[in-house]
Formats: C-alpha cells, sequence, structure tokens
C-alpha cells in the first residue's frame, strides 16, 4: 500500500557520546529500517562539528546524513524513536526525491533545449570540450535574441 | 556542462529591467542588479547541507538577503529559502547573530 520514497534524516548526537554509541544509534536505526522493508542506501558521518547556536548547553555536535528509501510510516517511527533518545540532541527528515526528480529534469530540459538550438545555428548538438564558456556565451545568446 | 541559459532567459528579463532602472533613482548609492546566481551557474538543486552555497545571502545579521539586493530570480529565492530554514534547524547557520 504504502508508496517507496526517499528521505533523507539527519540528527545530531551529543558531542559527549563515544563512537561506539554513535555506531550503536545507527545500528538501531537500521534495524527500524529492515524491520519495515526500507532500504539504508548511504550514510555519512560528518563527525564533530560547532554548532551554529547552542542546543541544550551543547556547542558541539556529531553529525550523521542517512539517506533511507522506504515509506512513510518508516520515517515516522524513525522519527518518534529519535524524538525518545536523549543523546540526539536535533533531528530533521527532509523528503528527497521529488526534489532531486524535479532537479534532473530541468537539467535535462536545459541540455536538450540547448541541443535544439545548437543545432539551429547549424552547430553539432554537444559542445566541443574546448569550446568556450562564460563570458562568451553570453555574447551568444545575445546575438541570437537579435537574429530573431 | 551547457552552454546556454535555457529557460533562465525568462528570469533574465528581469534583470534586464532592473538594470534600467538604477539609474534613474540616482542619487546616492545602488548596487547593480546582479544575475541570479543559481541560474548563472547553473545549480538546479539547492542542497541545505552546503553552508558554503549559502553563506553569500547570509549577510552578518544572518538574515535572509532579499532578492533586490542578491539579484536571486523568484525559483531560487524560494528554493534558497527553504534550504536556509532547514539548515538552521540543523544548526550549520545561525537563526540570529547579535
Amino acid at each position: 500500500m504504502s508508496q517507496t520514497r526517499q528521505y533523507e534524516l539527519v540528527y545530531i548526537v551529543t558531542p559527549d557520546a563515544s563512537d561506539q554509541e554513535v555506531t550503536d544509534l545507527h545500528t538501531q536505526i537500521e534495524q527500524i529500517i529492515q524491520r519495515f522493508n526500507g532500504t539504508l542506501d548511504k550514510t555519512e558521518n560528518w563527525g564533530r562539528r560547532k554548532l551554529a547556536y547552542e542546543i541544550g548547553h551543547h556547542r558541539e555536535g556529531t553529525y550523521v546524513v542517512e539517506t533511507i528509501s522506504g515509506s512513510g510510516e518508516l520515517m515516522k517511527e524513525i522519527d518518534r524513536r529519535l524524538r525518545v533518545i536523549d543523546q540526539v540532541i536535533r533531528h530533521l527528515v527532509v523528503r528527497v526525491d521529488e526534489e532531486l526528480r524535479v532537479a534532473e529534469r530541468t537539467r535535462e530540459a536545459r541540455k536538450s533545449n540547448q541541443a535544439r538550438r545548437r543545432v539551429a545555428r547549424g552547430l553539432p548538438p554537444e559542445p566541443a570540450p574546448g569550446e568556450s564558456r562564460g563570458d562568451s556565451d553570453m555574447d551568444d545568446d545575445r546575438e541570437l535574441e537579435v537574429q530573431r | 556542462m551547457s552552454e546556454e541559459r535555457g529557460r533562465g532567459r525568462g528570469r533574465g528579463g528581469d534583470k534586464d529591467k532592473g538594470k534600467g532602472d538604477a539609474p534613474r533613482r540616482g542619487g546616492g548609492f545602488f548596487r547593480r542588479r546582479r544575475v541570479c546566481k543559481f541560474c548563472a551557474e547553473k545549480i538546479d538543486y539547492i542542497n541545505y547541507k552546503d553552508v558554503r552555497i549559502l553563506a553569500p545571502f547570509l549577510p552578518e545579521r544572518g538574515k535572509i538577503q532579499p532578492r533586490r539586493i542578491s539579484g536571486t530570480c523568484a525559483m531560487h529565492q524560494r528554493k534558497l529559502q527553504t534550504a536556509i530554514k532547514r539548515a538552521r534547524q540543523l544548526a550549520l547557520i545561525p537563526y540570529v547573530t547579535d
């Protein structure tokens, strides 16, 4: 019933926690993911980082970023669990699949648009690697506009 | 990557208008209206975890820089806004700096 979506989970662990505790937390999350038939796509540990402002008297924290594919119920459960765990001073769940898809679409639209316009100018659709970039291509644009 | 602006052109339109307006305002200080940074550099996805992308849009106070100053297009300003707010929640950037 529930759809698979991609989420990004970022959580900040207290600086007092040992490396072992951080990995324990990670395995805990992994277990929840397995229970809900989700998949853990990527994990990134940023390590200790200074916080921009104090959170519960902490000035530092260990950041962990996880990319998870799964259902909304799974994320709800993770969210609930992280709320309860005292070692996690802050967490954020963001759904990313939609945003990445939009970004992908704009990239493709730009590419095809470029190819179309290049062909219209009698150039090969793909720019050669050595072809000029930056300011000069702005001039190109203006020329094209005048021609129309 | 690609050489041209594509859909960015539509947004470029208000840039030109801004340029025309600026000198007329006359007397005193004006900032030249710039091109939207995200359109120019073809950044499609504004990542809230990347502080380096967000930093130029946060003046000393830590407030979000308005579009009229940064020159960001409406679409990207909107995306930038959500990215900054997420980054704030994660204490990557401050809510306020005194």
